[in-house]
């Protein structure tokens, strides 16, 4: 994924990257004095995510850290939307020394600005406990690495096991497409929504369309789309929204109306059958019971074009920064650093987490049959991608894909248009 | 009128004593400072910025753009003209009916029809809150599972669509945008009416005048001033739509807007100089009819 991304880059980064990694040089000069104490004063650690779930995981590995080292952590936990959306003033600002962030583009955008510390020191400790490509994500246009992955996760087919037994559906046995058609059919009449979708925030539909295009184009395909060498004007992509739209009849009337939340809802309240999602809101079933947790279940998304099976998968890798303005980046980076190895995410297994462990190390033998599951569904794919808004331009994915794929299923008749719209609006991006 | 430019041109030839000087300095000088510091030089930068390439964070990363922002969004970005429309609806509701609907409950509790201090209350207890608290709260009376889909029978798996039906959306946003609008509106006049001469409408009354020919060649040409401010909070209020749409959709594009064009924009990574180009021509939106139309006021006042 990032190799070809940086097939893509101008000369103008290229210079721009060789600055910052001056600057990186520089600034490392200075911070070698630091290393050799164990003492790093007090932190702080930005946290995503205000759900019980969420909040009750990164307690608890606070807690873990500070017994661990003896060092001092305050914790800051922000709205996840809200979080994104200001990143680029919070990091200007004051921010927490090390904090929750992607992988991918999302990182290289304000890695390329200079907000992120060079976390290159902390690979050179403990990066032998992930894999090759997570490095690869993890590193700068500049060959630096700004990220620490923790945690990753698969897009799939989300249902309730107890739902689909009374429906006499097995969704583990989808074949193809119209074996998934024929079960939307049975859910729909047995008065269930057959295909649950909300798309208020205009990012859940792209892991819709994500999966479409790489199961009926393929990955490469959709690589190239998202780096802008393939048009979405292309015949391709117009047939992928027809696949897209012979989905609709079988979604809730209020798609436009609800957010991940109003999803992950209807499938608590077992009213609908399946839904494409990411496996972090599993945490939320677990909240509320186990019984809910252990009645929910991941498959794949099934082959439709047999050239390509099912051998891509929208698995986003989360982890955490460090801030280039926080008061104390050194102690950002020993944060980051233990928080990613494999005490630090145990910790976090330990605590009831339902992700699955970035670590290729880390020990699975505490893993619950979901996690299992969620490991399995991504091993079963030869590609890996991050996710819409992680693997393009962010002046592109939330400002122009997401009111188009809204315009979509809001009009779909009306998409030719929309497509050429969506086209024209990458044309007249300002060159990186 | 003229007498009031007679009073000003005797009192600039009055001689001020240094210490006059020295608080006028003061008192003119440092709130003058404070505005051009705050208000004007980022409002200029803003129009510059608006003219270039730039990812907001590293002043050496700028480079001059022309007028390739604005060609993008007028031409480049069919959203921009979704939320015009929506700007421009908006304004229309405003001015076409919350702002007079407001104006008419004014006049109604003024003349202290029945239940006039339930009415008053009633509908000023809106204006207390915040747009954003009033956004949170019609977000919960309206969403799947909320209240009013409660009483229409519709559990979340058979919800009806409410933000997401373009049918219906910009109808359900503006009756919430005007359910403070009204009462804000209503609080302004209904101060403004207080003031009016009650003998005013004792002598139309005496000489026949109808109650609608009473308010409308009496009463509002008395209540110019408060007019003036009324239409200004109308248009502006219109334009600068921001606090409920995104507290209903996030920061997205549920229902485009100019306000929201300009957050989304400058919030994500590296478009503030399109966020900017968003805001220079809110701004000149805004700022056009403003000086127009108090230009022609102060100009038949000096009549």
């Amino acid at each position: 994924m990032m190799s070809e991304q940086n097939n893509g880059i101008s000369r103008r980064s290229v210079l721009k990257g060789a600055a910052v990694g001056g600057l990186g040089l520089a600034a490392g000069g200075s911070l070698l004095a630091g290393c050799g104490s164990k003492d790093v004063g007090p932190m702080k650690w930005g946290g995503r995510g205000l759900e019980e779930s969420s909040v009750q995981w990164h307690e608890a590995v606070k807690a873990a850290y500070e017994t661990a080292t003896g060092n001092t952590v305050t914790l800051n936990m922000n709205d996840s939307n809200a979080f994104q959306d200001s990143l680029s003033q919070y990091l200007q600002g004051t921010p927490d020394d090390g904090f929750d962030w992607m992988a991918g583009y999302r990182m290289q955008f304000y890695a390329d600005q200079g907000l992120l510390e060079d976390v290159s020191s902390v690979w050179d400790s403990i990066g032998d406990q992930f894999a090759e490509s997570y490095k690869i994500a993890s590193t700068g246009s500049d060959g630096k690495q700004y990220f620490l992955p923790t945690s990753w996760y698969p897009w799939g087919l989300h249902y309730r096991k107890s739902t689909m037994t009374e429906l006499g559906l097995d969704p583990e046995n989808i074949a193809n497409w119209d074996d998934f058609m024929k079960m939307l059919e049975a859910t729909k009449k047995k008065g269930l929504i057959g295909y649950a979708l909300g798309d208020k925030g205009g990012w859940e539909a792209m892991g819709t369309f994500d999966i479409l295009n790489a199961r009926i184009n393929g990955y490469q395909f959709h690589v190239d789309l998202l780096a802008g060498k393939e048009k979405w004007t292309d015949a391709k992509v117009a047939e992928v929204f027809k696949y897209f739209e012979m989905m609709i009849p079988y979604m809730n009337k209020n798609v436009l109306d609800i957010s991940w939340e109003g999803m992950r809802d209807l499938l608590l309240q077992k009213k609908c059958g399946a839904m494409m999602m990411g496996s972090w809101f599993s945490g939320d079933f677990k909240t509320l019971s186990q019984a809910d947790y252990d009645d929910l279940w991941i498959v794949p998304f099934p082959e439709i074009n047999p050239e390509f099976g099912r051998d891509t998968i929208d698995a986003p890798i989360d982890g955490l920064c460090v801030a280039a303005n926080g008061e104390n980046p050194e102690g950002g980076k020993a944060l980051v650093e233990w928080l990613a190895s494999k005490e630090g995410m145990q910790a976090r297994l330990d605590s009831g987490n339902t992700f699955t462990s970035a670590n290729n190390g880390q020990d699975t033998s505490s893993y619950d049959p979901f996690q299992n599951q969620q490991l399995a569904v991504m091993n079963e794919a030869k590609y890996i991608t991050q996710f819409l808004d992680r693997d393009t331009r962010q002046d592109f994915a939330n400002p122009v894909v997401a009111p188009a794929i809204q315009n979509f299923l809001r009009a779909p008749k009306d998409i030719t248009k929309i497509l050429e719209g969506v086209q024209a609006q990458w044309d007249a991006l300002p060159a990186l | 009128m003229t007498s009031t430019a007679t009073d000003s041109t005797v009192r600039r030839r009055r001689a001020f004593s240094p210490k006059d000087r020295l608080t006028l300095t003061a008192f003119v000088g440092i709130p003058t400072a404070f505005h051009i510091l705050l208000v004007w030089v980022p409002a200029i930068g803003t129009i510059g910025l608006s003219f270039t390439f730039w990812s907001g964070i590293h002043i050496s990363d700028i480079k001059w753009a022309g007028l390739q922002n604005y060609n993008n969004i007028l031409t480049g970005t069919p959203v921009f003209w979704d939320a015009i429309w929506h700007n421009v609806i908006w304004l229309l509701w405003f001015g076409l009916i919350a702002t007079p609907l407001g104006i008419l409950l004014a006049y109604q509790i003024d003349r202290q029809i029945r239940g006039h201090r339930f009415y008053e209350s009633a509908f000023f207890v809106p204006v207390v809150l915040s747009l954003a608290v009033t956004g949170i709260i019609w977000n919960f009376m309206l969403q799947p599972g909320g209240f009013v889909q409660g009483i229409l029978g519709r559990d979340i798996g058979n919800p009806i669509s409410i933000y997401g039906n373009y049918d219906i959306n910009t109808y359900v946003i503006l009756g919430i945008a005007s359910w403070r609008h009204i009462g804000y509106i209503m609080l302004l006049y209904l101060s403004g009416l207080k003031s009016v001469d009650a003998s005013l409408k004792e002598a139309s009354a005496i000489d026949g005048a109808t109650e609608w020919q009473t308010f409308r060649k009496v009463i509002l040409p008395t209540m110019k001033p408060v007019n003036i401010i009324i239409i200004v909070i109308t248009v502006i209020d219109s334009l600068r739509a921001f606090d409920i749409v995104y507290m209903i959709y996030g920061s997205s594009t549920g229902w485009p807007i100019l306000g929201i064009l300009v957050f989304q924009n400058i919030s994500g990574g590296g478009m503030s100089m399109k966020g900017a180009a968003y805001a220079v021509i809110l701004f000149a939106l805004c700022i056009g009819p403003m000086i127009s139309y108090l230009k022609q006021s102060f100009a038949e006042d000096v009549k």
